[in-house]
């Protein structure tokens, strides 16, 4: 909203500015690290570089998409590094078959594991964190069942989407910009995006007001499923192997940070799709400053953590009633 | 009945406690004493302060002023477990034991009887037996306690509190998930209390158990005591009237509310049907039928089931038996979104934790409900939602910055606005309004009475919940008082007067006109008599 | 205040643990039912000990002392007589591991010896219970690869109790040779290193920049191949400056993302020392991503797997220094002599080779 500044004393009080700062903060801290890298990280402003970024970004990127969907219901989902491994074990499975079906596949495979978590999540009733937790470790227990050990990937077509362009954008940037559209439009313009907010928001009102709450929960961990999937696809096909020992390993919590940092609250009840953006665009661009810098991987982390630490700080206690 | 002076001094007391909390004066200057061998009625309607002072009473909060007595001195306890370990004893509707354990380690956690260092195991189960068998239990004490009925825990839960050495005992709602046998147990172990001398505060809506069991009772009302004194001197009707704070001798006149009368447009067919609604504690058998611009009350104490059965009819509790119909065709699904579908809309109660959803703007919580209905193929017609959000804001006068703001920074008045705008963007045929008023300003207060009225003049069939017995007089066409979960009577026309009401609510014998409403609701029952 | 009770959902229960458990059916079915992966692009498979492939002792390296059953404590056995515990410490999803609890199992059977074995998925605690169920298993003989090497003091109390012999294999316990375990079997991770600066700087003629693609941060091989590397570059050429060196802990994906990082800030670097073939071969990838020719960049790697060694025979990797896990015929090797009371060397260093141009297509079947 709008707030009238009046006449003498324009004091912004400490809470406005906090919220603000949850909104905006992480495009001004977007902005700040690409000016540092620009004035002191050479060959930083080429066309290359924002392929690299581009291109690493992506599949963290479309999970959190998924990841902030559920965030908005409430709900978390720790599983979707698992999905990535199962999508990734599914292609050097079913590969035989053609890159078509190994993908679709692979897809399925993600949904069916999202139909896990949401049927328990939604029908059980059991808590979000604890469904998906006895996936993240099942789902690559069984990858790792299903391929024990690296596969090498030789289909060209496969290896081709990891590494291939259309008009000098790479296909995975471009996957991503599409799945990012697809998702702004659920949540702006469907019932299902409406509802899915209106959940996390007060789950007992939307069930008085007679949205299919339970269907609904399903479908939201299901889309974060196939989103997984498909990361686990784009990251298979860049990296030439199917690896499900690595793929996606740590990766719930590089999506839960940029659903954070880009503004949407753990509680739920609020969607930002392109805070989440910013967000995973932010802790990739940190982690690729710090590499180009080569400053010690423990600098990473603990930068990533101050971030993290800032975020929830502005985001604590947004429940004031 | 003995006069409390000749029973000694109080085991436990307040004098003059005082306890505020932003916003409210929860406590206002309140005395509260129990006796020795007496059980001590806490009655009062919701906030009242009764939570309040039991939580006082047990060390959770301490008092902003005034100060507790015990055993005849001062005492301030550090915390509830300090009040415990002193000997006041807290027994809550939601038993806090642990489900998995065996009955015995549950009575004796924390004080199981040892030898060399181990758990005594045949001692304590020996003493488990003896312990419960005074309490009406029988059962193997080596089985896990979830093993055993609601009513069989909530007697492991009373021992357990008991112990040996409480010399007060704090019952709050001790019966509300009772079978009637359990009921009785129950009481039998309070009588066995009374003569050790313990002092019992028994906190209860069932005005039947506290005539039969309690010597004394004390009503407060706005956080204020209102009345302290013998239970039998007081009559029902009197303590109805200072618990609802409505003097029995003035509620004749003439009121303050803006409902305009009668909508009395009465065809015979009904837009709504409820019969024989039971679940399990909460209703036996509400029947009710709404016409076309009817407003029915629905009356009855904290506890009766008034909110129960607006949210059996509206889809939201589930149902052991009972039918709805609207205009005659069955609701066959039992959820919120068939009994929407068929024209039901349900105003809750609690507006913060059921209705509004904070975070979100006006537009979205007036269209939440109606989605469904603005859309085509899953996608939301914006053009529409922006019609009906217009049209529902200008028409209730929702005062807001505009349709983007965040309803969570609305005043509760204008919060409850946007809920019936919610409801109404769905044209409902029956509008069911749980305390429609409640905690919203005068002002606010008068505009959604106002569109009470209105609303029936249009032809709605409007069920309307209310603890304020003079928007029930002045709303409703009809009253039906509930009590236990269960019609108790039906007032109509001329003889919806607070008098009456009360009356009816008390269960006193109502002159004018005494007939149950509907088919197959049940009589009154038992134990009504005892006195 | 409250007397709104909480609800049920009304919908049955049964239906949606039944789906609950149909979905989770699907993933299983899907991943199983009818797979079919690529065919593979020919040559055998890595397992089998060859005469090329096994473990050679490095008898320069190894220590003066040795250790006999009399010293140790405990009873003489005939090898083919006694139960043989093997504790592999990671899962086997890595060539190294894969090939290591091969090697083990396959010389077993060879010598008709009776193996039981575990692993401990990377948990180290449930490494020592491991240890401790195969002796209660009745284990006489142990063979470890540790994942830590400290914090056995729980095993080696019972071990040394009951006078059961132990051998460590590829990782050191720490502790008193011949008398908290018999012999440690393993490569020299610093000479590793050292080996991988001698090819680097054979590569670069002496003179360039250098980056490292470092292991897993904390982990001892990552430490000792940094340390034997730059000791080793340091003396020996100080026209080479290590300019680069981040974490791609072990991984392809990680040795890929580093690398594309690096080459998009510094795209005249001359040579990449991998601590690992995986990062290696993720440093190929992101190369070629970046358009970058063959033998562009020089990349030396350690392990000595068969992708990386075939990405020499494609001229995108300079050299691969061995980290030879076929522990099998060595372990029982000196298992059978301590039995019989010979004496064993306690500190027994094997001898890696090392793959480049010259030897890679003559000897890439030895790969594993």
């Amino acid at each position: 909203m709008v707030r009238a500044v009046s006449g003498v004393r324009p004091r912004v009080d400490r809470a406005t500015l906090l919220a603000w700062t949850r909104d905006y903060g992480v495009y001004v801290g977007v902005a700040v690290i690409v000016l540092f890298n620009i004035v002191f990280t050479p060959n930083f402003l080429s066309l290359e570089n924002f392929r690299v970024q581009a291109v690493q970004v992506a599949p963290v990127l479309i999970v959190a998409l998924g990841m902030a969907l559920v965030i908005a219901t409430g709900g978390i989902d720790l599983s979707v590094g698992a999905v990535m491994a199962l999508s990734a074990s599914a292609i050097a499975l079913y590969l035989g078959y053609g890159p078509v079906v190994a993908v679709l596949v692979a897809l399925v495979a993600g949904a069916a594991a999202g139909a896990v978590n949401g049927l328990l999540v939604a029908f059980a009733g059991i808590q979000a964190i604890i469904a998906t937790l006895a996936l993240m470790i099942g789902g690559r227990g069984l990858a790792l069942v299903l391929v024990p050990r690296l596969q090498g990937i030789r289909n060209e077509d496969l290896r081709a989407l990891g590494s291939g362009s259309f008009l000098a954008v790479p296909y995975v940037v471009w996957i991503a910009a599409v799945l990012v559209a697809v998702v702004v439009f659920l949540v702006r313009r469907t019932v299902f995006g409406r509802g899915l907010v209106a959940i996390g928001g007060n789950r007992r009102a939307a069930e008085l007001s007679g949205l299919p709450v339970r269907r609904t929960l399903l479908l939201v961990y299901v889309l974060c499923g196939v989103l997984a999937a498909v990361a686990g696809v784009l990251t298979t096909a860049r990296l030439q192997a199917s690896d499900p020992n690595s793929v996606g390993v740590l990766i719930e919590l590089s999506a839960i940070t940029a659903v954070v940092v880009g503004g949407t609250p753990l509680t739920g009840g609020r969607v930002r799709i392109a805070g989440t953006i910013a967000g995973a665009v932010l802790m990739q661009l940190l982690v690729a400053t710090l590499i180009k810098h080569d400053l010690p991987p423990s600098w990473t982390q603990m930068a990533q953590a101050a971030v993290i630490i800032g975020a929830v700080y502005l985001a604590r206690d947004r429940r004031r009633t | 009945m003995t006069g409390p002076v000749e029973r000694g001094p109080a085991v436990l007391g307040a004098r003059g406690v005082t306890r505020r909390f932003p916003g409210v004066l929860a406590l206002d200057r309140v005395d509260f004493e129990v006796l020795p061998g007496e059980v001590h009625a806490l009655v009062g309607e919701n906030g009242a302060g009764k939570s309040t002072l039991i939580k006082l009473l047990t060390g959770v909060y301490r008092p902003d002023g005034g100060g507790l007595e015990y055993l005849g001195a001062p005492v301030r306890f550090a915390g509830p477990l300090r009040a415990q370990r002193a000997g006041i004893a807290t027994i809550y509707q939601e038993v806090n034991l642990l489900p998995l354990l065996s009955v015995a380690r549950n009575l004796f956690l924390g004080r199981e009887p040892r030898r060399f260092g181990l758990i005594d195991f045949a001692r304590m189960h020996r003493e488990a037996r003896e312990a419960l068998s005074g309490y009406g239990v029988h059962v193997d004490v080596r089985r896990p306690l979830r093993e055993l009925s609601m009513g069989a825990r909530q007697m492991v839960a009373l021992a357990r509190a008991v112990g040996s050495d409480a010399r007060v005992v704090i019952m709050d709602e001790p019966t509300s998930s009772l079978e009637p046998r359990e009921v009785e147990t129950l009481f039998e172990v309070i009588g066995t209390l009374r003569e050790r001398g313990i002092g019992v505060v028994y906190v209860s809506h069932r005005l039947d158990e506290l005539y039969r069991i309690c010597d004394r009772v004390t009503v407060l009302r706005d956080g204020r005591v209102v009345h302290t004194g013998a239970m039998a001197e007081l009559e029902r009707l009197r303590l109805i009237s200072l618990m609802l704070g409505r003097d029995v001798a003035d509620v004749a006149g003439e009121g303050v509310t803006t409902f305009s009368g009668e909508h009395t447009e009465v065809s015979s067919e009904p837009v709504l049907e409820a019969a024989d609604l039971a679940a399990r504690h909460r209703l036996h058998g509400v029947s009710l039928r709404i016409r076309p611009g009817e407003v029915v009350g629905l009356g009855g104490l904290l506890g009766s089931g008034r909110t129960e059965t607006a949210q059996a009819i509206a889809g939201a509790l589930p149902l052991d038996s009972g039918r709805v119909s609207v205009l005659g065709v069955p609701v066959r699904r039992r959820s919120t979104a068939a009994a929407i579908a068929a024209g039901i809309g349900m105003l809750t109660e609690d507006r913060k934790h059921e209705g509004i959803v904070p975070g979100s703007s006006v537009r979205e919580n007036i269209a939440l409900a109606a989605l469904p209905r603005l859309s085509r193929f899953g996608l939301v017609s914006e053009r529409r939602v922006d019609r009906v959000v217009r049209v529902f804001m200008e028409r209730l006068r929702i005062k807001a910055v505009g349709p983007e703001q965040k309803v969570e920074e609305l005043s509760g008045g204008n919060q409850q606005k946007v809920l019936l705008a919610r409801w109404l963007a769905l044209e409902p045929r029956v509008l069911l309004l749980d305390e429609p008023t409640r905690g919203i300003d005068v002002g606010a207060k008068a505009e959604v009475q106002r569109l009470v009225d209105e609303l029936a003049a249009e032809g709605l069939g409007v069920l309307l919940i209310s603890s304020d017995l003079e928007e029930l007089v002045e709303g409703a066409d009809r009253v039906l008082v509930l009590k236990d979960g269960a019609v108790v009577g039906e007032l109509s026309g001329g003889e919806v007067t607070e008098r009456a009401l009360m009356a009816v609510i008390a269960g006193e014998p109502v002159t004018a006109a005494g007939e149950r409403a509907g088919d197959g609701a049940p009589a009154v029952r038992g134990g009504e008599e005892v006195r | 205040m409250n007397d709104t009770p909480e609800y049920a959902h009304p919908s049955p229960r049964s239906r949606p643990r039944l789906l609950t458990v149909a979905a989770a059916c699907t993933l299983v079915l899907l991943a199983t039912a009818c797979a079919r992966g690529e065919e593979p692009a020919g040559g055998g498979d890595g397992g089998g000990d060859t005469e090329g492939q096994a473990q050679v002792l490095d008898e320069a390296a190894a220590g003066d002392q040795t250790c006999a059953i009399d010293q140790y404590g405990g009873q003489g056995y005939d090898l083919s007589d006694v139960k043989v515990g093997f504790s592999q410490s990671e899962a086997e999803s890595n060539p190294f591991r894969i090939t290591e609890t091969e090697s083990i199992k396959a010389e077993a059977q060879e010598r008709g010896v009776e193996l039981i074995t575990s692993n401990a998925q990377s948990d180290f605690s449930r490494q020592i219970t491991d240890v401790q169920d195969l002796i209660s298993q009745g284990a006489e003989v142990l063979i470890i690869a540790p994942l830590n090497s400290d914090g056995w003091k729980p095993v080696l109390d019972e071990t040394r109790e009951r006078g059961i012999p132990i051998i460590t294999v590829d990782r050191a316990i720490n502790g008193t040779a011949c008398e908290d375990f018999v012999t440690f079997i393993g490569s020299d991770f610093a000479e590793q290193g050292r080996r991988a600066a001698d090819k680097t700087i054979e590569a670069l003629d002496g003179e360039g920049e250098v980056a490292i693609l470092l292991g897993t941060a904390g982990n001892n091989v990552t430490t000792q191949r940094t340390e034997g590397f730059k000791e080793r570059i340091g003396a020996e050429a100080p026209g080479i400056e290590i300019v680069f060196e981040q974490s791609g802990d072990f991984t392809r994906e990680g040795g890929q993302s580093v690398t594309e990082q690096l080459v998009q800030s510094d795209p005249g670097i001359d040579a990449i020392y991998a601590q690992n073939d995986e990062m290696g071969i993720g440093a190929v990838t992101a190369l070629e991503g970046a358009g970058k020719g063959p033998g562009d960049v020089a990349i030396v790697t350690v392990d000595g797997t068969r992708g990386a060694v075939e990405y020499i025979i494609d001229g995108w990797i300079h050299a691969v220094i061995e980290s030879n896990p076929r522990f099998g015929p060595l372990a029982f090797e000196a298992a059978e002599a301590f039995g019989s009371g010979e004496e064993v060397g306690t500190n027994l260093i094997i001898t890696d080779r090392e793959y480049d141009a010259s030897n890679a297509e003559a000897e890439v079947g030895d790969a594993y």
